[in-house]
């Protein structure tokens, strides 16, 4: 697999270690995409003959839902490329997204059950 | 059909104990996934390739605990040196706070960390890393040394222990609950 790269420095100061931006498909990361680390995808089902290996790896990984963090842990992927990749799979169709770690939604119900959740572990 | 995440930083100096603490309670052996990093020297226009920078790798490991069959908590430690600020960003965004692990021989290293979530308003206790039984120093003396807020909890903690580091977890969570109740 290889992948166009740039290097999309941001404010920081010449010397200081940034991520390497990622040019998959012509899109660039992880700026333009919203997915956390932490949430969760899930394959769709739908007809997966078109894609490319490196792409049916990804939905093969997401038959149950499984976080962006973890795809990237067992494929070995550097976190931007997956985040790309996986982005890519959710605006064409082939993996649902679950709902993101927002710190603004003040859903202290969430948690409650995680509260409940950990006094079991 | 939908998923929650909810997200929460294992934060502290190096070697404080986070891998381990994270390995404690989760239910899957740690996970590590890497961010590949090039040295900045260049603009924003620039669209060379990395040939000739140096490039390296910053390691995050995390775990999992499924709360229920909507809801799975992910359990983030930082890479332990701090010039890799911009992964903390990413990892604080949309967590529900963070635990900052202390190791009392070494309690500066811990500072930046404290300073980070601080200033930044994020929810956070400490957890102080009893490594080798008893601690030098009282509750005040570490507070003091950290230059902890008084409303910041302070927990004692084993990180090879589940029981403690759950503790510490719930400890977060229902102080960042309660902040939630006093903003709304
Ligand atoms: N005795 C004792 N040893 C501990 C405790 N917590 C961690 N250790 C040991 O201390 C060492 C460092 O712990 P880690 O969990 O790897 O620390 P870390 O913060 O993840 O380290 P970095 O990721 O390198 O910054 C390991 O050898 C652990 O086994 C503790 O509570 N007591
Ligand atoms: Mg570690």
């Amino acid at each position: 697999m290889s992948f166009e790269t740039w290097d999309g420095d941001d404010e920081s100061a010449a010397g200081r270690f940034v991520p390497l931006y990622v040019l998959v498909n012509g899109r660039t990361s992880p700026r333009d995409s919203t997915l956390d680390l932490a949430t969760q995808v899930v394959a769709l089902p739908v007809d997966t003959r078109r894609l490319e290996p490196e792409y049916l790896e990804i939905v093969r990984r997401c038959a149950g839902w499984i976080s962006v963090a973890e795809i990237g842990a067992y494929l070995r992927l550097p976190l931007a490329i997956t985040k790309v990749m996986v982005d890519v799979l959710v605006e064409q169709g082939y993996l649902a997204v679950g709902t993101p770690a927002q710190q603004k939604i003040i859903d202290t119900h969430v948690l409650d059950q995680v509260i409940a959740g950990l006094e079991r572990l | 059909m939908d998923r929650t995440s909810v997200k929460i930083v294992v934060a502290g100096g190096f070697g404080t104990g986070k891998t381990t603490l994270v390995a404690s309670v989760s239910e899957i052996p740690p996970l590590t996934t890497e961010e590949i990093l090039t040295e900045a020297s260049l603009g924003v226009d620039d669209t060379t390739g990395v040939e000739g920078k140096s490039t390296t790798t910053v390691a995050l490991d995390f775990g999992r605990i499924t709360i229920s069959p909507d809801v799975v908590l992910y359990l983030f430690g930082t890479p332990g040196q701090d010039r890799f600020w911009f992964m903390w960003d990413e990892l604080a965004q949309g967590a529900v706070g963070a635990i900052v692990l202390v190791d009392t021989r070494r309690l500066d290293t811990s500072f930046p960390a404290v300073d980070y979530f601080e200033r930044r308003g994020i929810p956070f206790v400490t957890a102080v890393n009893r490594f080798f039984g008893e601690c030098d120093y009282t509750e005040d003396e570490i507070r003091g040394a950290l230059e902890l807020d008084s409303r910041v909890p302070l927990v004692w903690c084993d990180a090879r222990d589940k029981e403690s580091s759950k503790l510490a977890l719930i400890t977060l969570v229902r102080h960042a609950m309660a902040r939630l109740k006093v903003k709304a």
